[in-house]
């Protein structure tokens, strides 16, 4: 891994949804550097890309066209379970609508990415209960997220997305359902987040929240819009 | 990655997505426990079916056995056209001694008369017989029936006529309770009849009726004492040297009871010649039916089980779209969702093997118990219908798990297909 090259770069990447008859082009030639240690806000209106973008980013999507390096690496030819593998161990992603699994604790939730892997179950356990404790959740270990307000539903996902310990945060709007005191703790984790040393990826439609970041990249019409 | 590290990491992978397997299962119970029951209605159908054909087999065998291989049971009458009114009492005295004379390759020839429902008393004791049979000299050795004490009859029993008998078991236990029948004398009708040997435990055979039940006198004793005809019987129990023959065995006593009988060529037969041969010949035509008919039942019944998990796994997996699109973006890799799929579709239909299995066994109790069937566990039913189940899990949960596989995370994720 060379460390001169950025930790992301993306170079014209386009993306078009097909719609019966109907192309749609929702990314048209985004190019966009990120480095370590980055905490990046993909700011833009609805309709704008960002969510896609951040797909892509996430490699929960493939580009239509253009090049994504990850470290240096152009991942377009990678086959799916490598891009699983790659997603498991230097992504962490935290969404809008927090996706826990219902019927499991909230113990059993932040594990959940460590499982797809060989570390032992008694260091997954350890480790989950140690950042379940980091945000603030060490006495809901067993509670199920239909216990949990949505506040705390949303810091067990981000326990969960830091366990196995990525480079890389992905936030797609994570105070996206929550209110502003609540999004307001949200916030300062992410920002706990960032100085632990992680990039921290951003996407909001909101400019406030957006301040948060070191950098903004403003989303218009499937393009960063120069400032 | 070494190649053995690489499989540690798919055996703890696979092991995991079973714990997660049985937590989601667990978390759509209802839906779970519709899976188990319609494969659990298909296995029990197995389970009687495989079981009652083993049963019939054995019973099949049994009979043979009792029969005795080298023997032929001649009946007056021809079976197949007995319902036009035909007489039965064809065979005479002299037919039987003309075959014991004449025939090739015959050691013994018994004819048979029965007489039932017979009262028999000893002291204070009265019981039913539903049978007195009547028979020649070495009935024992005829049927392959050991006397467990005293002797056989015999030749000069035969000729006098004598008054002397033969006891079945369940007679001597309840006429002389733990005491020995043999040498004593016992009230017939109106006659006294000295028992001189007791026929051994035979327990129930094939046809489900006891035969244990009997008392054995000479055929002469028995046309004197209940006035019967004196020429005819109704059965002639006929055993052979060179069981391996029997084929030519039977078309020599046919040609010669025709002769005897003044049977022109075209008219049919005025009697029936029953071997063991035929008795399997029926018995697997029987046999065959049973299979045919409860086989098809039972394929109809896991046909329907395997669709219901089928449909059952697609609605699941379109439900949990969006965890499945979850583990997928947090790097499960495709196999994983498969692998879970599966393992949830498989355990299923396991579970449901064994509960069929319970509750086959169950009903094959109740079928022994009204003495329909006896159904025995056997260990190729439970494998047989192990594997089963195992493939209809593996068939029907393979393309729902293929389909909750090939999603695309982010699609499945945002709950689209």
């Amino acid at each position: 891994m060379r460390t001169d090259t950025p930790l992301i770069r993306l170079h014209n990447i386009e993306k078009t949804f097909t719609l019966g008859e109907l192309d749609i082009e929702v990314l048209r030639g985004v190019s966009l550097n990120i480095e370590r240690g980055e905490f990046v806000a993909l700011r833009g209106a609805s309709g704008s890309g960002k969510s896609t973008l951040m797909h892509i980013l996430g490699l929960l999507d493939r580009p239509t066209g253009g090049h994504y390096l990850l470290q240096g690496e152009d991942v377009a030819g990678l086959p799916d379970d490598r891009l699983s593998a790659l997603r498991n161990r230097l992504f962490g992603f935290i969404f809008q609508t927090f996706y826990l699994i219902p019927y499991v604790s909230a113990l059993e939730n932040v594990i959940l990415p460590g499982l797809y892997s060989a570390t032992p179950a008694r260091h997954l356990r350890q480790r989950a209960e140690e950042l379940l404790s980091q945000v603030g959740l060490a006495d809901r270990l067993h509670f199920r997220p239909g216990q949990l307000s949505g506040g705390q539903q949303q810091r067990v996902a981000m326990a969960r997305a830091l366990l196995n310990d990525p480079q890389v945060l992905l936030a797609d709007e994570p105070t996206g359902q929550l209110d502003s005191a609540t999004s307001a703790e949200i916030m300062t984790l992410l920002e706990t987040i960032h100085a632990q040393g992680r990039t921290v990826i951003l996407v909001t439609h909101d400019a406030a929240t957006a301040e948060c970041a070191g950098r903004e990249v403003l989303l218009h019409d499937g393009l960063v819009r120069n400032r | 990655m070494t190649v053995w590290s690489g499989i540690a990491e798919i055996l703890t992978i696979s092991w995991r997505c079973a714990a997660m397997a049985r937590r989601a299962l667990w978390a759509a119970k209802t839906r779970s426990l519709f899976v188990v029951i319609g494969v659990a209605l298909g296995i029990a159908s197995l389970t009687i079916i495989v079981a009652a054909i083993d049963g019939a087999e054995r019973k099949a065998n049994e009979m043979v056995q009792i029969f005795g291989p080298d023997a032929v049971l001649v009946l007056g009458g021809n079976i197949e056209s007995r319902a036009v009114g035909q007489r039965t009492l064809t065979l005479s005295y002299d037919d039987a001694a003309t075959l014991r004379r004449s025939l090739p390759g015959v050691y013994m020839v018994v004819p048979m008369r029965a007489r039932s429902s017979v009262q028999v008393r000893y002291g204070g004791n009265v019981t039913q017989v539903p049978l007195v049979v009547g028979t020649s000299a070495g009935y024992a050795r005829a049927w392959d029936w050991p006397l467990s004490e005293g002797r056989d009859l015999s030749e000069e029993d035969l000729r006098r006529g004598a008054k002397v008998g033969l006891i079945g078991d369940t007679v001597a236990r309840e006429l002389f309770g733990t005491r020995s029948p043999v040498g004593r004398t016992v009230l017939m009708d109106r006659f006294p009849l000295q028992i001189v040997g007791r026929l051994s435990y035979r327990g129930v055979t094939g046809g489900g009726g006891a035969v244990d039940d009997r008392i054995i006198i000479p055929i002469t004793t028995l046309t004197q004492r209940f006035n019967m005809d004196r020429k005819y019987f109704r059965a002639l129990r006929i055993k052979f040297h060179n069981p391996e023959y029997m084929a030519e065995h039977v078309a020599n006593l046919r040609s010669l009871l025709r002769h005897l009988h003044g049977l022109r060529p075209e008219e049919p037969d005025d009697f029936s010649i029953l071997t063991a041969d035929e008795i399997l010949k029926f018995l697997s035509t029987f046999k065959g039916g049973l299979i045919l008919f409860l086989g098809v039942t039972a394929l109809v019944a896991m046909v329907v089980g395997g669709f219901v998990l089928a449909n059952l796994f697609y609605l699941s997996v379109d439900e949990r779209r969006s965890e499945i699109g979850l583990k997928m973006a947090l790097g499960a890799p495709r196999w994983a969702i498969l692998v879970q799929i599966l393992l949830e579709a498989v355990s299923l239909t396991l579970l449901g093997s064994v509960l069929g299995m319970g509750v086959g066994m169950a009903m094959g109790q109740l079928l022994a118990r009204l003495g329909l069937l006896k159904i025995l566990f056997s260990w190729k039913v439970f494998g047989f219908a192990l594997f089963a189940s195992l493939a209809i899990g593996l068939a029907f949960g393979l393309k729902p798990a293929r389909r909750a596989a090939s999603m695309a995370p982010i699609e499945a994720l945002k709950g689209n297909t």
